[in-house]
């Protein structure tokens, strides 16, 4: 198949990727720009693992063409933090025990991002229709909630809010 | 104050910065110079013998690197046990399922490793074929494995005496029989293996597996090659569920593929393959005869279960043993008999899944309920009639050390509000309670034991070496966590080495609920020895007796006097002056029958440990449309010790998800003659995060004597507690005590339909 050179703007950077038309744009981050942070589970659009952000917006990559990502802002797991330094929801997954195999998380991460960048303060229900099309087969749910509800709203009653209260301190 | 520093504590995992960053990798983003994509084979009938493989047009596409078939195999056939060695890895005769493996390419890429499987021409007779246990036991054609009469794999018989007296002196006596189909792992990441033939000919293997040391023997032994030169190597594992224990075919293609083309090769598969090409969980039909007193007291018991096993053993002796085992646990049972028949089926191959038995568990404490109901008991008050209590021996003859079955009951029911809801509840609400035991390890032989290595470096840090590998439950942070409370070092002075088979020792692997129980502890008396020769060294420095001293943070110190101390950095280095290592190695093996076989002996010590938990589950039932709606649930377990409270909820959470919401509401396969027909994640339905009621975790700790720290088995007995409490709130809710499993929505509204037609007549 014919190949075509495109410029894509990930995390901030520009980066010339040659593409075919029919490659999709977790392919081309996963396979050549070596950002493997997105993960696919399922390649049909029903697990979130491959979520990625495009104009700021939740998308699944493994169903987005690379080409229509050219002239939009994708930003995938590995351009959350700045540097070393996690972001509160980041943080907050860590210290809230979210993360078990991991596999999702990336996936979870930026369909929570993208919700509190629109709601900083959502509530449980809120959280749980956002979070409804990623799929976790390891924690049940209730802590990746909880770490989506305290990141950056630390709770004084939450055990596992200390690390992040410390930080703010 | 507690006397540990980090044990107990909730301590965010050592793995986790690395995952939010997006940094872990996982088998599918690891890249090889030369890396090739390797595709599978499969059959398209469920039984058919093979007549030829013509691989010439495929190997002859540009792209295609190599094509292997059975030919180029050693032939050997593979099993967990000595007689149960039914599977080759690439088929030659036969093929026994829908998606049986019959050759692998490998081609430069995804495209053309397709192009080239569609090049290979088989020509296959077909064969007739069964799909339902019942139904392949009374087959009169050709049978799925030559050797097995009536296609029955394995049968345990298990029989503990006088059960048919005791029959007769019960007071009561019901059967019933209840079903459950299959279900499925689906794990996050499908299943993918890259391997390696490096410059020393050593075969090296990256992907998910239950046990670093359980893929490389099979994979020697294929390949006739020594064990040293196969080095399974460590990577992020997308979660496992029971079910990357065994070596899968695949792991041999892909590395037959390697050696072919001397390049690495990967094999990843689609979501379907995942579903039909690596393991699922039993359909089970079982019987249960139950006779009890007056009181409710289990007198006899007889149990018969039939398990759909699909086309190969795998760990089947195992999966036909396991059910009956926690029900064993749980349930003290004057006298026992269990005829278990897990039956070869043209289906996928079953093997241990996380609720191995929901519709067997489910079942009994259904029929529990149905017990109590017609005897005029509570619920809660014949469980606590019949559970286990601490000093008591299994029914084959296990001793049971901790146990605080009855608390988790009483914890559970206290803050579920059983007593104000129980018969009080609106129509169509419902609250169910599950009982549930699971074993802290298997009898398995010299595979039992795990070892470790603690070495230290002149920076006072320490690598700690296990072979105990984390499949996302967090054993590697159990592993660090304990090396750095008995070390005095803070978790990042640790570097883990693990789950590779070149540094690292035999272990059990994680799929026996064992890793904390054996590897943590083998981890634990290496750091112990360890620390005694640090304490030796700064005792003398101090010139004090190394009795007097503790270790914190990084610095040994005078119990009595904290101020006078000494870094562990400094005793390291004094220690290598004074010519001494501080290095020390530890080992742990379970004090099990080593007589004990699952289906000739069934009888003896089982494990060192048992885990009891009980969950407790409220629910509304849509009579219209048959939903049901998850209020809240409540899931307490006896883990020994909770050597992390923040991973444990996680369990318990996560097995809630799984055993109860996900395997008793909505998981299971649909079949059209043995071709799967939901094996996507669209179409089958797993629990979302919208599903999940709110859950309370409550942990009771018994402390265990032969644990470390007092730990045993953690999270499992949840998983299967919820199957058998979300049965029995369902049930509480419609008025109707249901027999199959999971109660979809469909069964629901019929259930309640009869009901109605019944109470009308």
């Amino acid at each position: 198949m014919e190949k075509i050179k495109i410029i894509l703007d990930i995390n901030g950077l520009p980066q010339e990727v040659e593409i075919s038309s029919n490659d999709t744009l977790l392919e081309v981050l996963r396979d050549q720009l070596d950002l493997t942070g997105s993960k696919e589970s399922c390649g049909e659009g029903a697990c979130g693992s491959c979520t990625i952000h495009m104009d700021g917006k939740p998308v699944r990559s493994c169903l987005t063409l690379a080409l229509e990502a050219e002239g939009t802002k994708i930003k995938t797991v590995e351009g959350l933090a700045d540097g070393d330094r996690l972001t509160d929801l980041q943080q907050s997954f860590i210290d809230h025990g979210a993360v078990q195999c991991g596999f999702c998380t990336p996936g979870m991460l930026m369909s929570a991002d993208a919700l509190l960048k629109d709601n900083p303060k959502p509530d449980k229900a809120r959280i749980k229709k956002a979070l409804a099309g990623n799929i976790c087969r390891c924690t049940g749910y209730t802590k990746i909630i909880q770490a989506v509800a305290h990141a950056g709203n630390p709770r004084n009653d939450c055990p596992d809010c200390q690390h992040q209260n410390k930080q703010k301190e | 104050m507690s006397e540990y520093s980090l044990i107990g504590k909730r301590m965010p995992r050592v793995d986790s910065r690395a995952k939010v960053m997006g940094k872990a990798k996982f088998t599918a983003d690891l890249k090889l110079p030369g890396l090739l994509v390797g595709k599978v084979k499969r059959s398209p009938y469920a039984h058919a013998r093979i007549l030829s493989i013509d691989t010439s047009k495929a190997a002859s596409l540009p792209g295609v690197k190599a094509v292997v078939t059975g030919d180029d195999t050693e032939g050997i056939k593979w099993g967990v046990f000595g007689y149960t060695r039914d599977q080759q890895f690439i088929q030659t005769e036969k093929v026994r399922y829908i998606g049986d493996e019959v050759a692998g390419v490998a081609a430069v890429d995804e495209e053309t490793a397709l192009k080239a499987l569609d090049l290979i021409q088989v020509e296959y007779e077909e064969l007739p074929a069964v799909y339902e246990p019942m139904e392949a036991m009374a087959s009169e054609t050709e049978r799925i494995h030559e050797d097995f009469p009536n296609n029955i794999n394995i049968h345990v018989n298990i029989d503990t005496g006088n059960v048919d007296e005791n029959f007769e002196k019960a007071y009561y006596i019901r059967e019933d029989t209840f079903t459950a189909p299959e279900e499925s792992y689906f794990q996050a990441e499908p299943y993918t293996v890259v391997a390696n033939f490096d410059h020393e000919d050593c075969l090296e293997v990256w992907c998910p597996n239950g046990g670093p040391h359980m893929k490389s023997k099979p994979l020697s032994n294929a390949f006739k090659i020594p064990l040293h030169k196969v080095k399974i190597k460590k990577i992020s594992i997308g979660g496992a569920f029971g079910g990357r224990s065994e070596i899968c075919p695949a792991d041999y293609i892909c590395a037959l593929l390697a050696k072919k083309t001397n390049k690495p090769v990967r094999i990843q598969f689609t979501r379907e393959e995942n579903t039909i090409g690596t393991r699922q969980g039993h359909a089970m039909i079982t019987t249960h005869k139950t006779g009890v007193d007056k009181e409710g007291r289990v007198l006899a018991r007889e149990t018969t279960c039939y398990m759909d096993g699909g086309a190969y053993s795998s760990t089947g002796p195992i999966a036909t043993s396991v059910p009956f085992l926690s029900m064993e646990q749980v349930y003290r049972m004057d006298s026992v008999r269990y005829n278990g028949y897990r039956i070869y089926t043209n289906k996928p191959i079953r093997g241990m899944i996380r609720t191995h038995g929901r519709g067997f568990a489910a079942g009994l404490d259904t029929q529990l309920d149905m017990i109590a109901d017609h005897l005029g008991i509570d619920p809660i008050e014949i469980r606590l009639r019949n559970v286990r209590k601490p000093g008591e021996y299994t029914s084959t003859k296990s001793l049971v050390g901790s146990c605080a079955m009855d608390e988790t009951i009483h914890t559970a029911v206290k803050r579920s509000g059983w007593k104000e809801k129980y018969g009080q509840l609106p129509p169509f609400h419902g609250i169910g309670i599950g009982t549930n035991s699971v074993q802290t390890g298997f009898p398995m032989g010299i595979r039992g034991g795990s070892q470790s290595f603690i070495k230290f470096n002149e920076d006072g840090e320490a690598f700690v070496m296990s072979g105990v590998v984390d499949n996302g439950q967090g054993n590697d942070n159990m592993l660090v966590q304990i090396a750095a409370e008995e070390l005095g070092l803070l978790p990042e002075d640790i570097h883990l080495v693990s789950a590779d088979t070149e540094t690292t020792s035999s272990d059990p692997g994680s799929y026996s609920q064992v890793s904390t129980f054996v590897g943590g502890q083998a981890v634990q008396i290496a750091a112990k020895k360890c620390r005694k020769k640090l304490f030796d060294v700064a005792a003398k420095i101090l010139k004090v007796e190394p009795e007097t001293l503790n270790a914190e943070n990084r610095m040994i110190f005078v119990k009595d006097n904290p101020e006078k101390s000494v870094s562990i950095k400094k005793a390291v280095r004094v220690s290598l002056l004074n010519f001494t290592s501080v290095n020390a190695e530890g080992g742990y093996w379970p004090k099990v029958d080593m007589k004990r076989e699952w289906v000739k002996n069934p009888y003896g010590q089982m494990c060192e440990a048992f885990s009891f938990g009980t969950t407790i589950v409220e629910v509304k039932v849509d009579p219209e449309t048959g939903q049901v709606e998850v209020l809240n649930a409540t899931a307490c377990q006896d883990v020994g010790k909770a050597l992390n409270p923040l991973v444990l909820e996680g369990q318990f959470e996560g097995s809630v998800a799984m055993g109860g919401q996900g395997g008793m509401l909505t998981e299971y396969h649909d079949w059209k003659d043995g071709r799967c027909l939901n094996s996507t994640m669209l179409d089958y339905k797993l629990p979302l995060a919208c599903d999940m009621p709110d859950i309370h975790c409550d942990i009771v700790e018994s402390i265990e004597p032969k644990g470390p720290y007092g730990a045993k088995e953690a999270g499992m007995s949840i998983a299967m507690s919820a199957a058998q409490a979300y049965a029995g709130a369902v049930c509480n809710a419609i008025g109707v005590y249901m027999d199959s499993f999971p109660l979809t929505p469909d069964k629901i509204i019929a259930a309640i339909k009869e009901k109605q037609s019944c109470s009308e007549k």
